[in-house]
């Protein structure tokens, strides 16, 4: 394992087997923006799979989206099958307004802002993608248990900020 | 006892009974006369260039090149008066060329449709004071160096989650004011020759803002809005390419990022319930993004209300 720094993203890289494939798992947490050149990794990756968890990243700009685009594009070009797993909501808002985000990536999870109708409480969960499927592609978000109280929260925005990625 | 003249008139154009009387009590606010008309024809009759037309963004829709027609501005409002506008109707009316489009529904509509027709008729149309209320407090922070933009976003947010707002409203911020810094550093700086020199600069190099490259960040909220405004002393923005770019703001790909106006400001306009932009020609572009911080998002329109406004003069302060 190890981790780069680029500008304010840090990137922790971790090499595998996973279902006996090989796999790298890249773990962003920070800021992506003009300071993260993303697609200078795309050389150093020689795996056939690739997970990016993109948990800790809470700022992405517009030259950020950009260089996350070149990189899933350059992932891609290699044949590289890429997972994303805990997408930040900064960046599957994202996705669901430019396709070119997520590129040809599969979605493992992603966050997403729910509010909860009982005490007001704001929160991003965790939504399993494999686990809500069928909700998620009739475009309903599953409710979620409020951390302050316990009650149902629901999502917090449009459905198609978050959803339109898994429509059918 | 004598009373002021009326700084000019309206023309409100809806088919429907009840949104016509809503509207035409919004914008009476004024103290102008307001003609009410029911179809586009009829409109088109009643506007001139003394005139604000105010036009339910259905009737907008079906016929976008009444444009042509002189007025002193074409305003669309949401079709049902109540409900929010649908994202395709904002969207096809900033392609049209559509420079005041108003997104949500009443109570909004009515504040931002009020500050737009004064903004108009007054000809007085800088600053965010117009969008909130008075007693709110503005925070300034002028730039010295371009480097300064990380530091002021990391500040502002850091402000707004201090104020008691949410997370949610840092981060939104953090995206608004961030790309229109980067605007106003990279973008707007255009050269005699039309060229904006600036563009390809290194976003991390050092630069001090002086004279006309100075930049000035403002905030303030009111628990009603969150207002950002950014301006630059280039005025250099053409409102209709910034309307037309926002139009096709989820169409973009990787490509066009790399080699055009890019993505900026339709993030900036993504993450904003209302985009303003104002400009003085070669003197001073002023960009607001409002963020309504009362209503769940699922209470406003899909898409932020988007206005455009020249003004003669730059507002008393700025020194050009």
């Amino acid at each position: 394992m190890s981790t780069q720094k680029l500008g304010r993203l840090e990137v922790t890289f971790d090499t595998g087997t996973i279902n006996g494939v090989a796999t790298t798992r890249l773990q962003m947490a920070g800021r992506i923006d003009d300071s993260a050149p993303l697609s200078s990794f795309i050389d150093n990756i020689n795996t056939p799979a690739v997970i990016i968890d993109t948990d800790g990243v809470a700022f992405v700009n517009s030259i950020g989206v950009r260089e996350w685009m070149r990189l899933l594009r350059g992932l891609a070009g290699k044949g590289c099958a890429v997972r994303l797993e805990r997408i930040a909501d900064v960046l599957i808002t994202q996705m669901n307004m430019i396709p070119d985000v997520r590129g040809t990536a599969t979605i493992a999870s992603f966050h997403a802002q729910y509010v909860c109708g009982a005490c007001g409480a704001e929160a991003a969960p965790l939504i399993d993608v494999a686990q809500h499927g069928a909700q998620l592609a009739a475009m309903q978000a599953p409710p979620m248990p409020c951390p302050e109280c316990n009650a149902a929260m629901e999502l917090g925005d449009y459905p198609e900020r978050y959803l339109t990625l898994f429509k059918n | 006892m004598t009373g002021q003249r009326p700084r000019g008139r309206l023309v409100v154009a809806h088919p429907e009974r009840k949104s016509q009387r809503a509207l035409q009590k919004l914008v009476g606010a004024t103290l102008c006369p307001v003609e009410v008309v029911a179809d586009v024809d009829a409109l088109i009759n009643a506007v001139g260039e003394d005139a604000i037309a105010v036009v339910d963004a259905s009737l907008a829709r079906t016929r976008p090149e009444m444009l042509k027609a002189p007025a002193k501005a074409w305003i669309a409002v949401p079709g049902e008066g109540l409900a929010p506008a649908e994202l395709a109707a904002v969207m096809g009316l900033l392609e049209a060329g559509w420079q005041h489009v108003v997104a949500h529904p009443m109570p909004i509509l009515a504040e931002e449709l009020l500050a737009t027709v004064q903004k108009l008729l007054r000809a007085d149309v800088f600053g965010l004071e117009k969008y909130v209320a008075w007693g709110a407090e503005v925070r300034s922070y002028v730039l010295a160096d371009a480097r300064d933009r990380e530091s002021a976003v990391a500040t502002l947010a850091q402000d707004v989650v201090a104020a008691g707002l949410p997370d949610r409203m840092g981060s939104l911020v953090s995206v608004i004011a961030d790309e229109l810094l980067a605007n106003a550093l990279f973008t707007a700086p255009m050269d005699g020759q039309g060229q904006r020199y600036r563009r390809t600069d290194p976003r991390d190099a050092a630069r001090p803002l002086n004279g006309q490259d100075r930049v000035t960040i403002r905030w303030a909220t009111d628990a009603r809005y969150l207002a950002i405004e950014v301006r630059d002393l280039w005025g250099s923005l053409d409102p209709h390419k910034v309307s037309a770019r926002l139009s096709r703001a989820g169409q973009i790909t990787e490509s066009e990022t790399a080699n055009s106006d890019g993505m900026g400001l339709p993030l900036a306009y993504a993450c904003a319930n209302q985009f303003v932009v104002n400009l003085c020609p070669g003197k001073l572009t002023e960009m607001i993004g409002l963020i309504d911080v009362r209503y769940k998002p699922t209470e406003l329109g899909r898409a932020a209300s988007f206005h455009s406004f020249f003004g003669a003069q730059p507002p008393t302060g700025v020194v050009l």
